[in-house]
């Protein structure tokens, strides 16, 4: 065997390939084999292989620290994350019920709001939520679907269970590095992937493509579906117009777009060509300056009306950032169950609400020892992570969260599990956890897999790209006998 | 198309384009000068054109004290404060590629990245290293590889018609620059025309253009001004004389506004349908009488102008009464 895991420790975290030292998953057992033979000169081959690929691929995403927008890769791991296929099923029956339910919770708060009328979920909160959109109650979004789009992050904890840390509604990024790393690892490993029978990624497009047509207004034999864009220069640019090729639909800026006599065009070396169907990368705020903000320079004037009078459909609709509120994440358990009538197959990780006087009290005494989130940023932003902050930092939070409680939640701090990843030459592990896309269209579709984040500094639990962290290929297994020619295969190239 | 996109991948295609021409304008100028066999005190002058047919002899000012080698080569190749060096044209062309990914496959798209990848961190003392010949060919092969995967891969659309009208004007105009250093070069020695010396540096005028023999199996016999002049200007099939790359250009926008009415009253197929046929009306003779330095700048503002018809009739027209469509 070689000596790449030498380093390896096995701490008290859950890890996704090892249930104990030299004993892998039944899961991870080719990969592990495959690995345990692999020379240093090997990996590290393979792993420049991998960074060369995407750099010249342009696989990239943009940082802003130096006020010129550099251009880096997204750090890529060899190792992938490997999920069998029941786990999958049943991740798959849990982010089906949350999505169902939390469509339902938009509907209804965008309408009769029943469960603020029944005490469910206390009125303040969502009324004091940014993203509450008033501009939108009472609106009928096509086809009755409040939320198209959700990326949901998943972290498995110390006992080895997955708990749901977050939902992303508005506009959740990431998915092309899924299916960028698909196409990366196929290169570098073509042999190992056909001998452990993966399921494919790639349809996620044309299933995306299909979720916006289904929005389109139903006399129109052709729709035009555009991507919008806030531009070459925002950080996910990359992922922009890799949906765009993919759908094989157009990608627009604000400023291609004009509205006239109630409809939506874009600007043609032809004239104006009407547009049906907006897969808008914009936030709520910046969609249209004569509604939202008005030194918004992004969006198109008037867009918003033409979307109020049925003759533009927007994926997400707007006024889906209520539902990402973390504050009201602590309350889809209770919408499941009052919805849905279930409980709740994927739990919540323990939150507590600082904006609750009984919350708030254990917070501010345990602060050294949890989490506190920003209830609307995202990225990695404005987060404590107390275990590993400095005094002064935990009493510049205390200040913050005292000022204004509403903005704030707390979560103990989880052990994220770990998977194996190289590191300085050798092979570590590094803490994980994995965003789903879920797809809600004329029916709940699931990519099987997802973005697995992984953070990258020894000891770190923050897998955010902006703070250090790279990503993982996520293999989910099909039940499917793996066919003999690819077993042979592995036999005689490996 | 959508109207910003058909911008975009017009300038790539002339900034792209403008990029090779840097490179075969400075290495015409480095074998003139090494032909010529100047004197050390006449080093300058022999740079100095260089950067005065660009028309960027303005900032060239403003960053170098004098017209040496060295800052011509920095100013010509790698500094990014002028925008039409290469390193700039090549920054922008990938920029411009890299928001039009979703209309360029991965192949063509990998291509402009890696000549981009290759440029970044390059200095003069890297080019003085390698050798100049060599430096520039590296430039231009990468280039012209890009051009073989771009032509291969491209559906012959919309897009591409643009494409084409970008590289072929930006080459009619970069082929009269190149033309002119040669005029700059010449002047102070008038006494020169009908020497060897003349010959030796027609000939390199032809070979940055890769015209050499192609010129010599075209047409026989020596080597002149008047010959050169000619081929580069008015031949109808050497693809990168005046006349070829006008012809193409006129063809791109006939194939832009080819569905539509009364193409002929669109001010771009009009300037420019003029302009070929001025073409077929013209004999050396006539360019020599008016002077050729003249007539490469009333060529110059002609493209000039039929480029603002460009952008007014496709890329950023009034949308309040412009066409709708479907």
């Amino acid at each position: 065997m070689s000596d790449l895991f030498n380093a390896y420790t096995h701490g008290r975290f859950y890890d996704e390939l090892f249930a104990g030292p030299d004993a892998p998953r039944p899961n991870y057992e080719r990969v592990f084999a495959r690995l345990a033979r692999m020379t240093r000169e090997e990996l590290l081959e393979k792993q420049a292989l991998a960074d060369q690929t995407f750099l010249w691929r342009g696989v990239t995403f943009t940082v802003y620290s130096d006020n010129r927008g550099t251009e880096r890769i997204f750090p890529f791991d060899l190792i992938p994350r490997i999920i069998p296929s029941t786990e999958w099923d049943y991740l798959e029956r849990g982010l089906t019920q949350r999505m169902t339910a939390l469509n339902l919770f938009l509907e209804d708060i965008y309408h009769d709001q029943r469960i603020l009328k029944e005490g469910r979920i206390p009125r303040d909160l969502i009324e004091s939520s940014k993203h509450f959109r008033r501009e939108m109650v009472g609106f009928r979004p096509p086809r009755d679907l409040y939320v198209h789009i959700n990326g949901t992050d998943l972290i498995r904890a110390e006992d080895g269970k997955y708990y749901v840390l977050e939902d992303n509604l508005r506009t959740p990024s990431g998915v092309s590095y899924v299916l960028e790393n698909r196409q990366v690892m196929k290169r570098v490993f073509p042999n190992l992937m056909a001998s452990c029978s993966v399921r494919p990624v790639e349809q996620y497009t044309y299933d995306l493509l299909n979720t916006l047509l289904h929005l389109a207004p139903e006399h129109v034999p052709e729709p035009n579906v555009v991507v919008l864009t806030p531009g070459v220069y925002n950080s996910a640019y990359f992922e922009h117009s890799f949906l765009a090729r993919q759908m094989g639909v157009e990608i627009v800026e604000g400023s291609d777009l004009v509205v006239q006599n109630d409809r939506v065009y874009f600007r043609t070396t032809r004239g104006l060509q009407p547009v049906h169907v907006i897969y808008r990368r914009i936030d709520d705020d910046f969609l249209d300056p004569t509604v939202f903000r008005k030194d918004s320079l992004l969006g198109v004037p008037g867009l918003v009306d033409v979307y109020r009078k049925g003759n533009v459909a927007l994926c997400n609709p707007i006024g889906t950032g209520v539902a990402d509120d973390k504050a009201t994440y602590y309350y889809v358990p209770e919408m499941i169950r009052f919805y849905l009538g279930q409980e709740p197959i994927l739990p919540n990780v323990d939150t507590y609400l600082s904006s609750t006087p009984g919350d708030l009290k254990f917070i501010l005494e345990n602060l050294p020892k949890l989490v506190v989130k920003s209830v609307n940023e995202a990225g990695g932003y404005g987060m404590l992570v107390g275990p590993h902050s400095t005094k002064e930092q935990i009493e510049d939070f205390r200040a913050k969260i005292i000022a204004n409680p509403r903005n704030f939640i707390a979560q103990p701090t989880i052990g994220l599990s770990t998977c194996p990843t190289v590191c300085d030459q050798q092979i570590e592990p590094r803490h994980v956890d994995l965003r789903p896309y879920i797809l809600n269209g004329s029916s709940v579709k699931i990519m099987p897999g997802g973005l697995t984040r992984v953070a990258l500094r020894r000891g770190s639990l923050v897998v955010n790209s902006s703070q250090g962290g790279g990503s993982k290929d996520t293999w989910v297994l099909s039940d499917e006998p793996v066919p003999q020619q690819s077993q042979r295969e592995e036999k005689l190239i490996l | 198309m959508l109207s910003r996109v058909a911008n975009l991948t017009y300038w790539m295609a002339r900034y792209l384009e403008r990029a090779e021409n840097s490179a075969r304008i400075l290495d015409a100028n480095t074998q003139l000068v090494l032909d010529a066999q100047l004197q050390a005190s006449d080093l300058s002058r022999a740079w100095e054109p260089m950067v005065f047919v660009s028309g960027d002899d303005k900032i060239f000012r403003e960053l170098y004290p004098a017209f040496d080698e060295a800052a011509v080569v920095d100013f010509t190749l790698f500094n990014p404060k002028n925008p039409n060096s290469v390193l700039a044209c090549v920054n922008t062309a990938r920029e411009n590629a890299r928001c039009i990914r979703d209309q360029i496959s991965g192949e063509i798209w990998e291509q402009i990245n890696r000549l981009y990848l290759d440029l970044q961190g390059k200095t003069v003392k890297d080019y003085q290293r390698i050798g100049s010949g060599q430096f520039l060919a590296d430039i231009r092969q990468s280039i012209l590889t890009f051009y073989g995967v771009a032509a291969s891969m491209l559906p012959r659309n919309e897009s591409w018609q643009f494409y084409e009208l970008g590289r072929y004007l930006e080459r009619a105009d970069n082929t009269s620059r190149l033309l002119d250093v040669k005029y700059f070069t010449l002047l102070p020695s008038v006494t020169l025309v009908g020497t060897t010396l003349d010959a030796i540096q027609w000939s390199a005028v032809l070979r940055s253009c890769s015209a050499f023999e192609a010129f010599r199996k075209n047409r026989r016999g020596q080597i002149n001004a008047e010959r050169v002049i000619d081929y580069l200007i008015l031949d109808e099939h050497f693809p990168r004389s005046i006349r070829y790359a006008i012809t193409q250009a006129e063809e791109a926008i006939r194939a832009i506004t080819r569905d539509r009415d009364h193409h002929f009253s669109n001010p771009p197929s009009r300037s420019l349908g003029r302009l070929r046929a001025d073409f077929d009306y013209t004999v050396i003779k006539d360019i020599i009488e008016f002077g050729l330095h003249e007539w490469i700048d009333k060529l110059q503002t002609t493209i000039g102008s039929i480029h603002t018809d460009i952008e007014k009739a496709f890329f950023f027209y009034d949308t309040a009464t412009a066409k709708i469509a479907g």
